[in-house]
């Protein structure tokens, strides 16, 4: 057990023990499955008609093509399914916990805070998103039809977990903030509002919004530049800026995230 | 830097927990112009509260509401940073939350739950596994003894939300203490539970003392919680410590008279108060004049004794 490096062995070990109790409690609620799929389903039905109505009226949106486009929303929703199921609710729970003084058992505990608040909760059923989207985006790459090396997946997959860590930290920035502001209920809103621009490649919007969501919200990171990747179009440039810039919300979420436990006081009894 | 040693418990010197309060007037106009300037107020929680405990001590801490009494607590353990002075538990300083520390204390609050909700309290142990890094045998050693001795059975495959508030309260001691803590912060642990729980509960705790040698702090407003469990009180008011030495001196400070209770040969009943100087020759006088067939001496109520500190405090 004492690794070379125990504080890190330590935090998969717990984050892992976390994920098999959270799921064994998952699976007891099995009716969710079928709601969340339906949700699913829905969800991207809405995404596919809008793809269309685009579509009818041009052949090319901002240098995307179709069938690229729909492997973005494939990204989209797959990224989506992955921050609702594992990013969203321990983040939300850290501003519900705050607010209502729970943060003190998390506190008294012999681990890291940061890694324990971070995988107390996952949601099983909201990975119907992973699945439906992973059907959209191979549908997608069939249809642009160059074939997909292992190259391109490799650098989806890797690209995809820099990107995931980067909105993680834009969360944990997020749930920091209820340190100072207390009542933050409608962050979650707020989040899935901005999310939701990230159904296209953020290339297509205005330099101040495609900014925005770029080192802001690095929603760019999390489903654009994934999408680059399995569609033959990252650039080393977008691998880098996307490593550094997660490398640096890595450090400045950790210290906003200490700066506000020392603000903590938790509510009183 | 301090050495951690094994045998200090909790010491305490000077210490001081401010909190900054807004003040906001009641209405829109206050409430609009506080949006952009506002005030604040200095409350003292705890305000220069200085005590030792030895390891394996159990001391009761009394107070009324907003006393400062969970404040402590919490700046015991590493939740809260003093304003002033120093705070030591186990000879670690609990601000810096050393793991070495965390991993022998446990914070127990009656009025909240730790395990999960959802879940039953089995897994829940199992995640605190995890955390403490239990080695599975000792782990599964301390679980069953805790099932044992808390009469926990069939209780900790259910999920939480379908225990009651004192099965919950069980699995939750049960859950706090597999870590094997040497120094035990227990807050209003058995709030809300009835009589045999609260008993049971008592019971537990001071096993739980004699078998490992642990410190506990108790804060509690059941009076039977205190006289059961501890030896010593330290009771604490506006954020100052009122007295502080075994419960049995309290009632020597106050000289509160004690009543004497005799049952007569016919059945009545006489009550008698007498100062605590008075009383033998109260209790010579009765049983000469009377046909006594049983008779007890009692203290005042710890409650009125506690009353009366409250009181005395307020006219210095």
């Amino acid at each position: 057990m004492q690794g070379r490096d125990p504080h890190r062995t330590g935090a998969a070990r717990l984050a892992l023990t976390f994920l098999r109790v959270g799921v064994m409690n998952e699976v007891q609620y099995r009716v969710n499955f079928f709601i969340q799929l339906v949700q699913s389903l829905l969800t991207i039905a809405t995404g596919l008609t809008a793809l269309a109505l685009v579509f009818s009226q041009t052949d090319d949106l901002g240098g995307w093509t179709r069938p690229q486009l729909l492997a973005v929303m494939g990204v989209f929703t797959i990224v989506g399914g992955m921050i609702r199921s594992v990013i969203q609710p321990n983040m939300q729970r850290v501003v519900e916990d705050v607010r209502e003084g729970r943060l003190d058992f998390a506190l008294t505990k012999p681990a890291d805070a940061q890694v324990l608040v971070s995988v107390r909760d996952v949601r099983l059923w909201q990975l119907t998103d992973v699945g439906v989207g992973l059907i959209v985006l191979v549908i997608a790459l069939i249809q642009i039809g160059d074939g997909v090396g292992w190259q391109a997946i490799v650098a989806f997959v890797g690209i995809l977990a820099i990107g995931l860590v980067a909105i993680y930290c834009f969360w944990l920035m997020l749930a920091s903030a209820s340190f100072w502001l207390v009542r933050m209920n409608e962050v979650q809103e707020l989040f899935d509002g901005v999310y939701r621009a990230g159904q296209y490649p953020v290339g297509i919007y205005p330099g101040w919004l495609k900014y925005g969501l770029t080192f802001l919200v690095p929603l760019a990171f999390a489903v654009t530049v994934p999408s680059e990747a399995v569609t033959g179009r990252l650039t080393w440039q977008a691998v880098t800026v996307a490593g550094a810039t997660t490398v640096v919300l890595l450090a400045l979420s950790r210290w906003f995230w200490q700066r506000g436990l020392r603000r903590y006081g938790g509510a009183s009894s | 830097m301090q050495q951690p040693s094994a045998e200090s418990g909790v010491v305490v010197e000077d210490l001081c927990k401010t909190f900054k309060v807004p003040v906001r007037e009641a209405g829109l106009k206050a409430s609009l112009s506080s949006l952009f300037h506002r005030e604040t107020r200095d409350v003292a929680a705890v305000d220069g509260v200085s005590f030792s405990i030895q390891a394996g001590e159990v001391v009761g801490f009394l107070g009324p509401n907003g006393a400062g009494k969970t404040t402590t607590l919490k700046l015991l353990s590493g939740l809260l940073h003093p304003t002033s002075g120093r705070c030591s538990v186990l000879g670690f300083e609990p601000r810096a939350r050393p793991a070495a520390l965390l991993r022998q204390i446990t914070l127990v609050m009656g009025n909240r739950n730790q395990l999960q909700w959802d879940l039953p309290a089995m897994d829940s142990f199992e995640l605190n596994r995890a955390i403490y890094r239990i080695p599975r045998a000792d782990f599964v050693r301390l679980r069953d003894e805790m099932i044992e001795l808390l009469d926990l059975g069939d209780l900790v495959n259910k999920p939480v939300r379908n225990l009651s508030l004192g099965e919950r309260m069980k699995v939750e001691i049960a859950g706090s203490l597999l870590h094997q803590p040497k120094v035990l912060f227990l807050d209003e642990p058995t709030i809300g539970l009835d009589i045999t729980m609260q008993k049971r509960i008592r019971t537990f705790v001071a096993d739980y003392n004699q078998r490992y040698e642990a410190t506990v702090m108790l804060t509690s407003h059941y009076m039977a919680d205190v006289q059961a469990l501890c030896k010593r009180v330290i009771v604490i008011h506006h954020g100052r410590i009122l007295f502080d030495g075994e419960l049995a001196s309290l009632a020597d400070r106050f000289s509160l008279d004690k009543t004497i209770t005799a049952r007569l040969a016919d059945g009545e009943e006489v009550k008698v108060s007498a100062a605590r100087s008075e009383i033998a020759a109260a209790t010579s006088k009765l049983l000469g004049e009377r046909d006594v067939v049983d008779l007890t001496i009692e203290d005042p109520p710890i409650e009125d004794l506690i009353e009366r500190l409250f009181s005395s405090e307020q006219r210095p």
